[in-house]
């Protein structure tokens, strides 16, 4: 680098001239020997962090700058981090057996540039997360132009508040209906104990039923939920809800009466699981809000149509209350009364989503009649009659890698898959789900997404982007379509939600095992 | 100067976390809070590979950009390695990734390259298909990484010494 030519100046102005330079460029100049030993060192080496007990360390790190660069001629860094922060432009310069490293401030020009960088940086960032968020907010304008913002949050908030409660519900209920399952095929005859199964899943559904019912809020009014119709035994239907419903009648003195038509010869189908919830509802808002007198329920069989009427003589509902007792967290119909609120919005909800009708009469003080009317769901095409007939010898010796970190969930569905004629591997956690995969090649690997680390989708990710061929299904607590949507953007082919609907689980997992490695993936929706 | 040192360039668009892949390597932690890289830092660590030497890598995290210019080109000097970086968020980062790659290639063509996409913790928001990866894979080494769990970090930065050191 050869310096430029420069006019003779008078010498107080070149003295002048040297103090500004050395002023403002904070030169600092180290002289290393060929072993890059340091053997000296002028300038202010306070200003780049190269005094004090690290200072050692610090000019080991100026060193480095130079690892694989060409000593032989000079070099250049521009706007090198130092140890303290601050930036310096450092120079090499060569020097027969010997390296002069000359460092010069670069901290002010820095700082210009990063506030400069950093706010175009920022507002590309901004920009492109703006284009995001305009095609999301393009298909939930329509939805939100009705609301008022601050209406909308709260309202937000409080679903996803609801929703995460209800996901908690999930895992402990899978276990519970699992179990139960798994015990109940197990079993044998004797009247005592298959009756105390019974007692406990009717117990346990009517749990399921008051999270699903928080759930249902929680996933908004404009969530479609997925239905499941099978063919639906009304006689034990009707026997669960007297079941569950005569002794919390009783204990509050009230007469209890259930009745049941079976007109129609045809099998009922319907979702039993969004039945049972509607029914139970309405026989709990029943027996809630009644004081005295007695409690009705009608079932009727009839042309392809469910009829029920739940009359009771309790509290009421006022004509003003009319429009509002279908409402969410609105209890204006039985003021003074205890519960959420939610069980006639979430009723009515269902019923419109299993194209039924719903009416009612209310009188206060006299009581209120519900009269339900359903329509048979058409079945679901896959009934599988095979998976009827043999689950067992379709999937006899195929192999399934299970990752969970719940030990009961694990082991229930090492139990449910043994039965089914898997062999099972279990794992508890996503890393070594992904080893075990790749290296195993199971038929099947059925992972669960709220894994702690590395969560279920991640790791269906990574092993489909390294070419994994095999089925995935994912299990989660979360039963959202987004969710659902993210299991399946990862790579997974099923997306089964907790707690387990054992005839969808079987199924699925028959699906997923008869493809194999050799099915091209095909994700579907089973949750 | 030890002769086992070599030195590594962290390339790839802005704000695709290649200070943050630094710090939670170097340093074990991780910030939530952007902050641009003007010029250049350099740190370094030293690896321990299974039956071999120990070797030090000379991390360079230079500023993001999405093509090479003068100044990063004068930064690339001398690399032994690159370690691509893209933010499995914005797929576009990918490309910009692999285009700072054919350049720094005209410049260094015998360098490693490793590919790291990073953000693993947003996987449900990632833009980047595994089917992209799974085609990637054959002709480079891809890690999926995340700086704020650590998940794949530590690999992918093994991966690179073991190139360097076979």
């Amino acid at each position: 680098m050869s310096a430029p030519d420069f006019p003779s100046v008078p010498p107080r102005v070149e003295t002048y001239l040297r103090g500004v330079f050395w002023q403002r460029v904070r030169a600092l100049l180290l002289t290393f020997d060929g072993g890059w030993h340091l053997r000296d060192m002028r300038g202010d080496a306070a200003y780049y962090g190269l005094e004090g007990a690290d200072a050692g360390k610090s000019v080991q790190a100026l060193c480095d700058l130079f690892v694989g660069m060409p000593l032989h001629e000079p070099q250049d860094v521009p706007f090198v981090e130092m140890v303290n922060g601050l930036s310096a432009h450092v120079h090499l310069i060569p020097d027969d057996n010997a390296f002069h490293v000359l460092l010069l401030d670069a901290a002010v020009e820095r700082e210009r540039q990063r506030v400069q960088q950093q706010l175009g940086n920022e507002e590309a960032l901004a920009s492109q997360a703006k284009s995001k968020a305009i095609g999301q907010l393009k298909q939930i304008r329509s939805e939100l132009e009705r609301q008022h913002a601050r209406l909308e949050e709260a309202h937000a908030l409080k679903n996803a508040l609801i929703a995460t409660l209800s996901h908690e519900f999930r895992t402990p209920l899978t276990s519970i209906f699992g179990y139960l399952q798994l015990i109940d095929r197990r079993a044998g005859d004797e009247p005592q104990m298959r009756e105390a199964l019974h007692a406990l899943r009717r117990n346990a559904t009517y749990l399921f039923t008051l999270a699903e019912n928080l759930l249902e809020y929680g996933r908004g009014e404009t969530a479609v939920p997925l239905l499941n119709p099978t063919p639906v035994d009304i006689e034990a239907l009707v026997s669960d809800l007297d079941a569950m419903f005569r002794p919390l009648a009783e204990e509050k003195g009230l007469d209890f009466r259930v009745t049941l038509k079976l007109e129609d010869a045809a099998q009922p189908v319907f979702d039993e699981i969004r039945l049972r919830q509607i029914l139970v509802n309405l026989l709990s808002n029943a027996v809630r809000y009644t004081r005295r007198g007695e409690i009705t329920a009608e079932v009727v069989w009839r042309a392809q149509t469910l009829a029920v009427d739940i009359t009771d003589t309790g509290i009421g509902i006022a004509a003003a209350h009319r429009d509002t007792v279908f409402v969410p967290f609105n209890r204006g119909g039985h003021a003074g009364s205890k519960g959420a609120g939610l069980g006639l919005s979430i009723v009515k909800r269902m019923i419109e989503h299993m194209h039924g009708t719903l009416a009612f009469e209310s009188e206060v003080g006299r009581g209120s009649s519900f009269r339900v009317a359903l329509p048979r769901a058409k079945e679901r095409a896959a009934a599988h009659a095979d998976d009827a007939i043999a689950p067992r010898f379709w999937l006899q010796g195929r192999s399934i890698l299970v990752a969970d970190d719940d030990p009961d969930v694990a082991h229930l569905l090492e139990g449910l898959l043994g039965d089914l004629g898997f062999r099972v591997r279990v794992v508890n956690d996503a890393q070594s789900a992904v080893l075990e995969a790749m290296a195993g090649r199971p038929d099947v690997l059925l992972i669960d997404v709220e894994l702690s680390g590395l969560s279920g989708n991640a790791a269906v990710y990574k092993l489909r982007s390294r070419g994994y061929k095999g089925r995935i299904v994912t299990l989660s607590a979360t039963a959202t379509t987004e969710a659902r949507e993210a299991a399946l953007r990862a790579g997974a082919d099923h997306y089964l939600t907790k707690p387990l609907n054992v005839e969808q689980f079987v199924h699925v997992m028959q699906q997923a095992a008869s493809t194999g490695w050799e099915g091209v993936s095909d994700a579907s929706n089973d949750a | 100067m030890s002769a086992a040192a070599f030195k590594l360039c962290m390339l790839g668009d802005f704000g695709v976390g290649k200070t943050s892949l630094v710090s939670r390597f170097v340093h074990s932690t991780f910030s939530e809070k952007y902050l641009t890289t003007v010029g250049v830092k350099v740190d370094s660590k030293k690896v321990d590979l299974p039956g071999r030497a120990p070797c030090k890598l000379v991390l360079w995290d230079i500023a993001g950009r999405s093509h090479l210019d003068a100044l990063n080109m004068t930064y690339l000097r001398g690399a032994s390695a690159l370690l691509l970086v893209a933010d499995g968020t914005r797929e576009r980062s990918l490309h910009t990734a692999l285009n700072l790659l054919m350049q720094a290639r005209t410049l260094l063509p015998e360098v490693v390259a490793v590919l790291a996409i990073n953000k693993l913790d947003l996987v449900e928001q990632w833009e980047v298909a595994p089917a992209a990866l799974e085609e990637l894979r054959r002709t480079l080494s891809v890690h999926e990484t995340s700086a704020r769990s650590g998940e794949g970090v530590e690999a992918a930065f093994a991966d690179i010494a073991t190139r360097l050191a076979a």
